[in-house]
Formats: structure tokens, sequence, C-alpha cells
């Protein structure tokens, strides 16, 4: 039933005083938004911290906001602001990962591996490798791959949610492409693929 | 095997699934006699392909927060809101202003002045904000939710210090403080005058 309602018609009913329809909204996006979030900063905390702090704006800045854009488009692009002070503070207070914790965590995934343990840690290394490449990548470049890619925003809603020129988004994401292409492609080169 | 820089970034748009349709056809003729730029839709279609994977496998399902709903008003309730700025409300009126002129043009700037001038002369400041500004905003069944939240907050402060420092004779100054702050939160409301008689019981107890 919620499904049917456009969020432009929850909006008008949030600002006109039903606090379901905020609700509703939050409960229809808060994955999302969340899952963006997770990708974006990999700490589940923190992600978590970020998807509370972009409602507590959204609510907070909804009775005045006009509609320019897409609701989601909106919440999108407070989320995106958020990452990307997040990730400001922590290039400001580096953190310092001991090697051994590393060690550790991977004797932790090789001890719940039940069939080809080999493989699998293989495979999950893999995976962490090919993730740091996309961590790599610029805020704004990551941002425009994560957008298209996962969230199944069209380029000239990533414009809009970006503050930037539909130009502008495919150099984002053309770069984005030919760093991740540079970063990987040793993996298929030396058959480690 | 020369390099075909000339469609670099349609190769990129190709494999990505976002090359223009009125260039698809042309884009797919050139490829089959271009070695270079098969090579590189390839490449781009094996970096998408290893990063869906690996991202499929950092977040195999959408998966909520914790909680979320309850944080959020508990958040709410803790952090006023803040009061609107002349300058906020000056940008404000002037956005309003403009968006509304911007969609219906003539008539609309005939009736923008005439309320500009009505306002001026019969209701006086018309960025003021008014007492009744809230209900009119739609925002009091919030304010009624924010404010159970705060009494939740209240009553889980005092069942705290009932648990856990009312028994311990060590920790009475700590009770007073204590109970004074929640009596103090809870100006006006029944839960003042139970902090108020916990306050007496331990007042009699030194």
């Amino acid at each position: 039933m919620d499904k049917m309602i456009d969020d432009e018609i929850l909006v008008t009913q949030f600002k006109a005083g039903s606090q379901k329809a905020f609700d509703t909204l939050m409960k229809r996006y808060e994955r999302r938004i969340f899952g963006y979030l997770l990708r974006s900063v990999r700490n589940y905390e923190d992600a978590e911290e970020l998807t509370l702090e972009v409602f507590f704006k959204a609510y907070r800045a909804l009775p005045s906001w006009q509609p320019k854009a897409k609701f989601s488009t909106w919440l999108y692009t407070i989320a995106s602001n958020l990452s990307i002070d997040y990730h400001r503070s922590k290039a400001r207070k580096p953190e310092f990962i001991f090697e051994d914790e590393e060690i550790i965590e991977t004797r932790l995934v090789a001890t719940d591996i039940s069939s080809n343990p080999e493989k699998q840690l293989e495979e999950k290394e893999r995976g962490r490798i090919i993730r740091e490449a996309v961590d790599e990548l610029s805020s704004k470049q990551k941002s425009v791959f994560m957008l298209t890619r996962y969230e199944g925003l069209q380029i000239k809603e990533v414009a809009e949610t970006l503050g930037m020129a539909e130009g502008t988004v495919k150099i984002h994401l053309h770069r984005a492409m030919k760093k991740l292409q540079t970063i990987l492609q040793p993996l298929w080169d030396n058959n480690e693929i | 095997m020369p390099k075909c820089k000339k469609f670099e970034a349609q190769a990129i748009d190709y494999a990505y699934g976002e090359l223009d349709t009125a260039l698809v056809s042309k884009f797919e003729h050139h490829l089959t006699t271009c070695n270079s730029c098969t090579r590189k839709v390839k490449d781009f279609e094996r970096v998408l392909h290893l990063v869906d994977e690996a991202e499929g496998e950092f977040l195999p399902h959408p998966i909520a927060p914790h909680n979320l709903e309850m944080r959020l008003y508990r958040r709410l309730a803790e952090v006023p809101a803040e009061k609107p700025t002349l300058l906020t409300r000056l940008s404000e009126y002037v956005s309003k202003s403009l968006f509304i002129l911007q969609e219906q043009k003539v008539a609309s700037l005939c009736l923008f002045i005439a309320a500009v001038i009505s306002i001026a002369f019969f209701v006086g400041n018309p960025m003021q904000n008014g007492p009744d500004d809230y209900v009119a905003n739609g925002l009091d069944s919030a304010d009624a939710r924010i404010e159970q939240y705060q009494r939740q907050d209240i009553q889980r402060s005092m069942e705290d210090v009932l648990r856990n420092k009312h028994l311990r004779n060590s920790d009475s100054w700590d009770t007073v403080s204590q109970l004074n702050r929640v009596s103090d939160r809870a100006q006006g409301t029944d839960l003042a005058n139970i902090a108020k008689k916990h306050l007496k019981n331990v007042n009699s107890d030194f």
C-alpha cells in the first residue's frame, strides 16, 4: 500500500503534519542510504551513524524544502556530502593499524572455512584487493561510480545529486573506470584471476 | 597493436551500458575492425564484473540500520531545533517568491506585489514567526513524538537513579544531584512530583 504513494505526496503529508509519512519515507530509503554509505565508508558503525545523520538532517530541513529534484536525489545529496566530510575528517586523523591485526583477521577468515579453505581464502583476498582498488578512487569518482552502478541513478540524477554538470559526471566516471583498469589489470596479466 | 584513442570514451560507455543508443550500432561496427577497442571493451567489462562480484560479496543483500526510527526520534529530542536566523528567513522568503515567479510568471508577479503590499500594510513583518507556525507547518504530531521520547528518557533516568544508586549509601550525594536533574527536566509533569518525593526520602535518610 505504502509503495503506491509517491514520495512527493508523502513529503506534502509530512509538511501537513503527518509523522507517519516521514516514517514511511524513512522505511523506504533506509536500506538504500545505509548501503550507499556502507560501501562508501566501509565501516558498519560509522555507516549507521551517518545514516542517522542523513535522516536527522532531512527531518529538520524537510518543512522548508523546495523540491527542485526528486526526494531520493535530495537524500543521496545529503548522504554524499556527509560521506565527503567523513573522508575529509578521516584524512586529517590518520588511523594507525597494527600489522598484527591484519594477520589476526586473515587467521579468523581461515578458521571459518569448511570445504576448500585455500580457494575461499584466495577469493576473499581477491575481493578485498578489488574493494581497496575502488576505495583508491577519489571521493567524487567513487560517488559517481557507486551512485550509477549500485544505486541505479541515471547520469542526470547523479549530476543533480552531486551538484555538477552531466559532462563532469561522465568525466569522473571515465576516470574511475580507467583508474580501476590500471589498478586491476596486473591481476589478470599475472593470471591471478 | 596500434592504440585507438578516438573511441576510448565510447568503449567505456559501451561496457558500462551508458553509450547513447544512436551511437551503439556505429561503435559496434567500429569494433569489427578495431582490435584495440575490442580489447578495451573486454577489459572494462572484466573490471565491472570483478567489482560487482567484490561489492556483492561485501554487501550481499540490502540491510537496514539497527533501530533507526527510535534513534532518530531520540536524537531529535536531544538536539533542539535551531531557530532560523533573520538571514535564513529572508533567503527562504526570497527563494519561495522566486520559485512562484518562475512557475507562473506574470500572474504570480501581480499576485506577489499585491501580497507584499497587503502584508506590509495589514500584517506587519512578513518574516516573523508567529506562535502558531509550528501547528501551521504541521509539526504538532512530530512535537508530540519528541515529547514522548523525552518523557521516556526522563523515566529511564529516574529508573536508573532508583535502581542503581538509591539503595547504596555511598552514592547519596550522587543520587540527590541526579534526582534534582530529573526533577528539573520533568518540570510541569507528574514525573517531577515523583522525583521530588524520592528526593525527600533520600534527604530524610541523611
